[in-house]
């Protein structure tokens, strides 16, 4: 036991050194801080700015047009200054505003003429000519007056047909399906999102980089060594136990950050200068969030023992890859089938897929983050992985303890069959 | 008297052929013994079998009275591998004491002769302390030091060294020898593999010869010596040897072997060959002797005629 401890905390201790797991574990929170402040900020570009109507309305049309829209712009703040112009004063009306413009003492300016008051065209320069949500802005107050002065020579109270008009319903949603009403709210749908992605991420990465250790150990030909001392069995617990631990530490900083980013939003949004939408954590009873745990344990020791046995079996990275894609593809489908089981969390597929050993790490999590889940289908499950799991660390064992002091090609399944059966 | 180690009748099979076969061996403690035998012979297979990282098909091992299944029985081994390894981006320091505790020693016990053994091969000196450094930062010679730290850390009973003096310098090579007779001092029982033959002469207290995986001989040098060596003379000669010369030495009636090493010869007289007969026949043939002395054998002359030429493959030398 003690000597499973000494790799487990070289394993772990090494690992944790490292700057690729500094920079991935800080990585993970910068990206949701990015994720929470990113939306909020783009909703900012897309306001539109006070500066849209400090404009000149050079007024060429001979009406009240002008009064009006300015009137229009005004609402948002601001003093547009209208200059009241014949048809050939147009030019050097316009000069005289763009010098303002290029001077900075106006944002842009509108030209008016009898073809606007028709509803046909008006022209606009400025410096936020490409800023989308102004000039639909500038463009609505134009129409608002055009439509306002038809109202009134018609003698329709143009105030009263915009209060009437005036609608803002918001469309209240819920999903039902076979088996009842309510079962996910948005939130949850994210955080099965979430789940998926950490757990799969997680497994990938670090079963692929046991395997790279587990050849390492061969290629550097330390691995005579440190079988001289304890059982290649006992190497490769403490190797699988030292890689998880620092998953689960991963992870751990992930969901706190996580947690905490959410928790805090309020008061971050408003350091850096922005309005937080409100963001509700997504509610996980304690013993379900010791269920994930679970599972995270299980698929992860799983799949990083094969990935370890699969790495003893050969001698180059090259060949590597070759043993890495079988384990690869039992764990792809957790993926690809993450939409239909989404889509219906109680259906038959969903029930499937959450039981077979390869695919339940990931998917039950999610799973049952949407739903209820019977409990008998997630001890069940739970039963299932624990014996497969019990397997597959055997088998690894085996495979482990003849290949790592094996070198050079790589052997055929039969001989890998014969590994497993040696004595 | 206690035996270091007691190997009874292993033997190791692989798919088709057999590695090591009926292999006995009795290692007295604090003895220095050598496992001798050309490349593929089965030593390694032998010590992997000793240090249980592989299990006997047939037989028994036991360590300093023990088993080596048993448990905690082969912390008191320390195993240097033919194929030298370090994890290379540790720390020296933190490797080493990684290596102490698989052997069970532990904290301050481990640092304080991590320490003591960094001062003694000169791995920590005023100027550098190397222990401080990563071992990708260390030169060839620095990593077989902290290697061979790695291997006596824990002070161990036993030491198995498997072909030490391959890839060694002069000055490398001179102070493992030091350091093994050191540890025969102590009381500590070495055991180690090479095809070295000169080497395992001047420094085993008995040998053993393995070829195809089988044991050829076994016992103490001098033992060894006075039963397998035959009529054995030096002979020297000036100029080397004329075709006349050869013709004598070829003559089997007299000469039952002549290792030719030039100017030098190592000859096995014939059975009941007199060696006065063979000296006259080479003055006659124009021979200029510059010596001509009756000598013990060499392992190495011993070995040859045991194992004969068919046992001797590529790296098999009787210099080191």
């Amino acid at each position: 036991m003690d000597k499973i401890l000494a790799v487990f905390k070289r394993e772990y201790m090494e690992r944790v050194r490292l700057r690729s797991f500094f920079i991935a574990t800080i990585f993970g929170p910068i990206l949701m801080a990015v994720l929470l402040i990113l939306p909020a900020w783009l909703a900012t570009r897309t306001r539109i700015s006070t500066d849209v109507s400090n404009i000149v309305l050079i007024d060429a049309s001979g009406t009240d047009l002008g009064q009006r829209i300015a009137g229009q712009l005004s609402r948002n703040g601001g003093n547009p200054e209208v200059r009241q112009v014949a048809p050939d004063g147009v030019a050097a009306a316009e000069s005289l505003a763009t010098r303002q413009v290029v001077a900075k003492q106006r944002e842009g300016y509108l030209v008016i003429g009898q073809e606007t008051v028709s509803g046909e065209r008006a022209r606009y320069a400025g410096r936020n000519a490409s800023t989308l949500p102004d000039m639909r802005f500038v463009e609505d107050a134009i129409e608002q007056s055009v439509r306002n002065s038809r109202f009134e020579a018609a003698g329709i109270d143009g105030q009263r047909v915009q209060a009437l008009s005036n609608v803002r319903l918001s469309l209240g949603t819920e999903r039902l399906s076979e088996r009842g009403r309510g079962s996910a709210g948005r939130e949850n749908v994210v955080l099965a999102y979430v789940i998926a992605m950490l757990l799969y991420m997680s497994i990938v990465l670090y079963g692929q980089s046991i395997m790279m250790s587990v050849i390492e150990e061969k290629t550097q030909r330390v691995a005579e060594v440190v079988v001289s001392a304890i059982q290649p069995k006992q190497l490769l617990a403490g190797k699988v136990l030292g890689v998880g631990a620092v998953g689960l530490t991963q992870q751990l900083i992930w969901v706190a950050s996580g947690v905490l980013l959410v928790r805090f939003q309020a008061p971050i949004m408003k350091a850096v200068g922005l309005a937080g939408a409100p963001m509700t954590m997504p509610s996980v009873p304690l013993t379900t969030a010791l269920i994930f745990l679970v599972f995270f344990v299980l698929g992860f020791t799983f799949f990083t023992a094969m990935f370890a046995a699969a790495g003893s079996m050969v001698s180059t990275t090259q060949d590597a890859q070759q043993v890495a894609t079988p384990l690869t593809m039992l764990i792809v489908p957790s993926i690809l089938l993450l939409s239909p089981v989404m889509l219906e969390p109680g259906g038959t597929l969903s029930r499937v897929v959450t039981l077979i050993p390869f695919t339940s790490p990931i998917l039950m999590p999610v799973r049952m983050s949407l739903t209820n889940v019977p409990w008998f289908e997630v001890f069940g499950s739970i039963a299932i992985l624990v014996v497969t799991c019990f397997g597959a660390i055997w088998v690894a064992a085996r495979i482990y303890r003849v290949g790592v002091l094996m070198y050079g090609k790589k052997p055929s399944l039969a001989e890998v069959g014969r590994w497993i059966r040696a004595r | 008297m206690t035996l270091a180690l007691d190997i009874r009748s292993i033997t190791k099979r692989y798919s088709g052929h057999v590695a090591v076969r009926d292999l006995s061996l009795q290692v007295p403690k604090g003895t220095v013994y050598g496992l001798l035998g050309p490349n593929g012979a089965g030593k390694t297979t032998t010590i992997r079998m000793l240090l249980n990282i592989i299990a006997p098909d047939e037989g028994s091992i036991a360590i300093l009275g023990r088993l080596n299944t048993e448990k905690g029985v082969l912390d008191q081994a320390g195993y240097l591998p033919e194929e030298r390894g370090l994890y290379r981006k540790m720390q020296v320091r933190r490797l080493l004491r990684f290596l102490a505790e698989l052997k069970g020693v532990k904290g301050a016990e481990a640092d304080r002769r991590i320490d003591a053994w960094l001062d003694k091969l000169s791995l920590r000196t005023a100027e550098k302390d190397w222990g401080a450094a990563k071992v990708d930062e260390l030169s060839r010679g620095m990593q077989q030091k902290v290697q061979f730290i790695g291997t006596l850390l824990h002070e161990p009973q036993l030491v198995i060294l498997d072909e030490p003096f391959s890839g060694l310098d002069p000055i490398n090579s001179q102070a493992l020898k030091d350091t093994i007779l050191e540890l025969r001092r102590a009381g500590r029982t070495v055991l180690f593999s090479t095809h070295l033959m000169d080497n395992a002469e001047r420094m085993c207290d008995a040998v053993c010869i393995i070829a195809r995986g089988e044991k050829v001989l076994d016992g103490a040098v001098a033992q060894v010596k006075a039963e397998h060596g035959g009529a054995h003379l030096a002979l020297g000669l000036a100029g080397g040897a004329t075709a006349a010369v050869s013709e004598v030495l070829n003559d089997r009636s007299i000469v039952a072997r002549a290792d030719d090493h030039n100017r030098f010869f190592e000859i096995e007289l014939s059975p009941g060959a007199d060696a006065q007969v063979l000296l006259r026949r080479l003055v006659e043939s124009g021979a200029i002797v510059e010596r001509f002395e009756k000598v013990q054998p060499s392992l190495h002359q011993i070995f040859l005629q045991k194992v004969g030429a068919s046992g001797i493959e590529d790296g098999m030398t009787g210099h080191g």
